[in-house]
């Protein structure tokens, strides 16, 4: 091939591309037989989901609101395309650019051949698949039906070349390690957005639930590419005006989606790489800002504030003590929230604020991982320990406290009833403390490691230690506050309900005492143990 | 096997007539065992090293390096034996041992989401000196490892050398008495390990002790007037570099020798290897 003369003609870089994509599918396929099979699988299953959401759509025909739902689909699979590579940075080799900056390549006939490629797949096929449906369910006519062909083709193209787009723009950060950290971070998201889908599920499911779609669709209706979903009904309706703006709005974002995906490819295979960029770039700079040197002071001094201050700086800059704070924080709120609109809340639920930052104080030293040598080398009495210990955890309830306050304030303002709210607010500080009691104890007893790659939280082989320490840890923890909950279902037995506000200073009093009782039983444990510990943290 | 090539002199403990002065040895090391399952790390080793010397570990990958040091500075305990620093047990009187070593381990993390800055400041205060003191060391420290013009950057963007320097500093805050690095100068470049000699020499000529641990036979011989030699979890020599070295040109042949590696020729089935013919 190398010997051909040069006044050849070259292939056409688009016959190049889609073979060169074909090759790789073919060899990854033949690297190992499961992989054949999971492939084959998720063809399968994506043909299928293709075949039945567009059976589904066009069973919609006539359906008062199937034009806010073909809109709303469009929306939301656009949605699905612009983050897709976010969390699958390395999906697709011959699309990534990177790979190819050796290579004498024109921006234009790239852009082209990468298009292309990008349009062989099952991806694009299920796109394909739910356009066609969504433009079945809603045209009506001929003018709909010419004005469907384009429309459908928009779609596709317009999802195609967004994913692409992105996917170059973020090239830099998701091979960096800023991108990794925030991949670490991405579980977070399809966790609550999974919260999100379930609230949304009901919602839908309830009668006439159709009809809450139409004010978002009539806003979606605008934004491309479902805006030429728009245009079909437009067409349908002889509203050709807005059909043809419709259509304009998606060519226009096609338009201006290709121009930055040609810009940012330009830029990307001409400027230096991230190798080079790294020395240059001003990377991490920390330069403590003003608020936190503020935190800094207002620190008490000597090991206490010394190991607040690192475990707050870990809480924001660890990507793994950041996905589990965010967790506690965020599930913490949504658990009221979203029992409340499902309509079976309770201020009860507000306990979940407490319990999930009381569970933080768990395996303390596993989120040091191997690093926990420098702690380690510097405790040399159970004094040390506690004190390591008790920084720890007023690090927590610097958090924790107001945080709790504020969500059985609001659980009560907003849920209710008032009359609860002394009752269950003394209960959650009682085990809050108790939680980092018993937190404390699992600390020294049960530590794990937690990877700090990838998504999960316990190191291959330790998760029965997690488990002993989170699942024994509260149940101590409940049994721990079980005197306080005994006194509320006296105060309400014995009618006297008026002297209910005793639980709040009792519970503070109470949570204060027995995570003081915790820390005290923990520390010579942890003292004696500490090259234990430091072998269990040190597997991730 | 090669004899054992201990030095007369250090056996006596306490009274060294190498110019030590009657202090007690910066660590003495008595039947010291770990296993890992099967596999027998160390195998009940007995060391004395004398403080206010340079002192190399030397041996093989695998020869229970790491294991000795992690043991002796109380990040491993042992199946059996006794260690003292300076003549305070390691396992029974950690107050009096902790405060007194620095340690810099192999293949153990260090905060990293902290700056450099951060964490010198976080380990000096861990230690309990006073903050301004911290501040104080730490400006001069990463002025003598070259490291501040990366000093608010986080740990985890820091190369193989920046984070040895960063563990030699963390590790010196203190102004320990007895100095532990575990292979300090792997994966340094030549410039960084310069600096690193620079600041350990200026360390030891004031009377303290470094011990560190290393397969490069050459640095070990250019930095160290005492080494001591470990194979398969054994002590083979310790002593003073001269007699251990002998009659050898270079402590790389005399070590050789020790480890019993000395007479297999490399390469001696390779014979078609290299020349002219295909």
């Amino acid at each position: 091939m190398s010997t051909e003369p040069t006044t050849a003609a070259a292939p056409s870089p688009v016959a190049v591309f889609v073979r060169l994509k074909l090759t790789l599918m073919r060899n990854g396929l033949r690297r190992s037989p499961g992989r054949a099979a999971a492939f084959v699988i998720s063809l399968l299953a994506g043909l299928l989901v293709a075949a039945l959401a567009l059976i589904g759509l066009v069973a919609l025909r006539g359906v008062p609101h199937a034009g806010a739902l073909a809109v709303l689909l469009t929306g939301i699979l656009t949605l699905g395309w612009a983050v897709m590579p976010l969390f699958f940075p390395s999906g697709d080799e011959t699309l990534d650019p990177t790979r190819l900056v050796m290579l004498p390549l024109r921006p234009r006939p790239l852009t082209g051949a990468l298009l292309v490629t990008a349009l062989v797949g099952v991806g694009p096929i299920v796109t394909l698949a739910l356009a066609t449906g969504s433009v079945i369910a809603v045209a009506d006519g001929t003018a709909a039906a010419v004005v469907a062909v384009p429309a459908v083709a928009l779609v596709v193209l317009v999802c195609v070349v967004l994913a692409r787009a992105v996917a170059a723009a973020s090239v830099r950060l998701l091979t960096s390690r800023r991108g990794r950290d925030l991949a670490v971070l991405g579980g977070l998201l399809v966790a609550l957005g999974g919260q999100g889908v379930s609230i949304a599920a009901q919602r839908l499911g309830r009668p006439d639930g159709l009809s809450v779609l139409e004010p978002l669709a009539k806003v979606l209706r605008w934004v491309p590419p479902a805006s030429a979903i728009g245009a079909v009904d437009d067409a349908g309706h002889g509203a050709y005006g807005r059909a043809a703006l419709g259509l304009g709005l998606a060519v226009l974002a096609l338009v201006l989606l290709l121009w930055w995906w040609r810009r940012t490819l330009t830029v990307l295979m001409t400027a230096p790489d991230s190798s080079t960029l790294q020395a240059v770039e001003k990377g991490s700079g920390r330069r403590a800002g003003g608020a936190e040197r503020g935190l800094a002071r207002l620190l008490p001094g000597g090991r206490t504030g010394t190991v607040m201050l690192r475990s707050l700086r870990y809480a924001w800059r660890d990507p793994k003590a950041k996905m589990s704070w965010a967790m506690a924080l965020g599930l913490g709120l949504l658990i009221p929230v979203v029992s409340s609109l499902q309509g079976n809340g309770t201020i009860y639920t507000a306990f979940s604020a407490s319990a999930l930052l009381g569970m933080q104080m768990y395996n303390q030293f596993g989120q040091d991982t191997s690093a926990f040598w420098m702690v380690a080398s510097t405790i040399a009495t159970p004094r040390d320990a506690y004190a390591e210990l008790r920084a720890r955890a007023l690090a927590l309830v610097l958090v924790a406290f107001p945080y709790v306050t504020l969500v059985v304030v609001g659980a009560a303002a907003f849920i209710g009833p008032w009359s609860r709210f002394l009752e269950v607010y003394g209960l959650s500080l009682g085990l809050l403390g108790a939680l980092l009691a018993t937190g404390a104890m699992g600390s020294a007893l049960f530590p794990y490691s937690i990877p700090s790659e990838g998504r999960q939280s316990v190191a291959p082989g330790q998760a029965a230690i997690a488990w002993i320490s989170l699942f024994g840890g509260f149940l101590v923890a409940a049994v721990l506050t079980s005197p306080l909950v005994a006194v509320v279902v006296w105060l309400h037995v014995a009618g006297l309900t008026g002297l209910l506000w005793v639980l709040v200073p009792a519970g503070a009093l109470y949570g204060l005492g027995i995570a003081a009782l915790g820390l005290r039983v923990a520390a010579p444990r942890v003292a004696r143990r500490l090259p234990e510990i430091l072998v269990a943290v040190s597997k991730g | 096997m090669a004899g054992e090539r201990i030095a007369k002199h250090e056996q006596g403990g306490a009274a060294a007539p190498d110019g030590t002065g009657g202090r007690p040895p910066a660590v003495r090391i008595e039947g010291l065992w770990k296993r890992f399952g099967e596999q027998t790390a160390v195998h009940g080793i007995d060391l004395t090293l004398p403080a206010g010397h340079f002192i190399g570990l030397v041996g093989p990958n695998g020869a229970g390096k790491t294991t000795t040091l992690s043991m002796v500075t109380g990040l491993l305990r042992p199946d059996s034996g006794v260690v003292e620093i300076g003549g305070h047990d390691v396992w029974r009187d950690p107050v009096g041992v902790k405060s007194r070593i620095g340690v810099l381990p192999e293949g153990l993390r260090l905060f990293e989401r902290l700056s450099g800055r951060e964490l010198l400041g976080y380990t000096g205060r861990l230690r309990g000196l006073p903050g301004d003191e911290v501040d104080k060391r730490a400006d001069q420290l990463l002025d003598v490892l070259d490291l501040s013009g990366s000093q608010h950057k986080l740990v985890v963007d820091y190369s193989t050398g920046m984070r040895k320097k960063i563990g030699l500093a963390a590790a010196l805050l203190h102004n320990p008495e007895v100095l532990f690095l575990d292979e300090p100068f792997e994966g340094v470049d030549p410039v960084s390990v310069q600096t690193i000699r620079g600041v350990l020499e200026r360390y030891t000529s004031s009377g303290a002790t470094v011990i560190f641990s290393s397969h490069v036979m050459e640095l070990v011989e250019s930095l160290c007037d005492w080494v001591a030699v470990m194979a398969a979890g054994r002590i083979r020599a310790q002593g003073p570099l001269a007699e251990v070295r002998g009659a050898a040109p270079s402590l790389q042949k005399a070590f050789l020798e020790l480890v019993g590696a000395g007479a297999r020729g490399a390469g001696q089935n390779l014979d078609w290897l290299g020349g002219g013919a295909r």
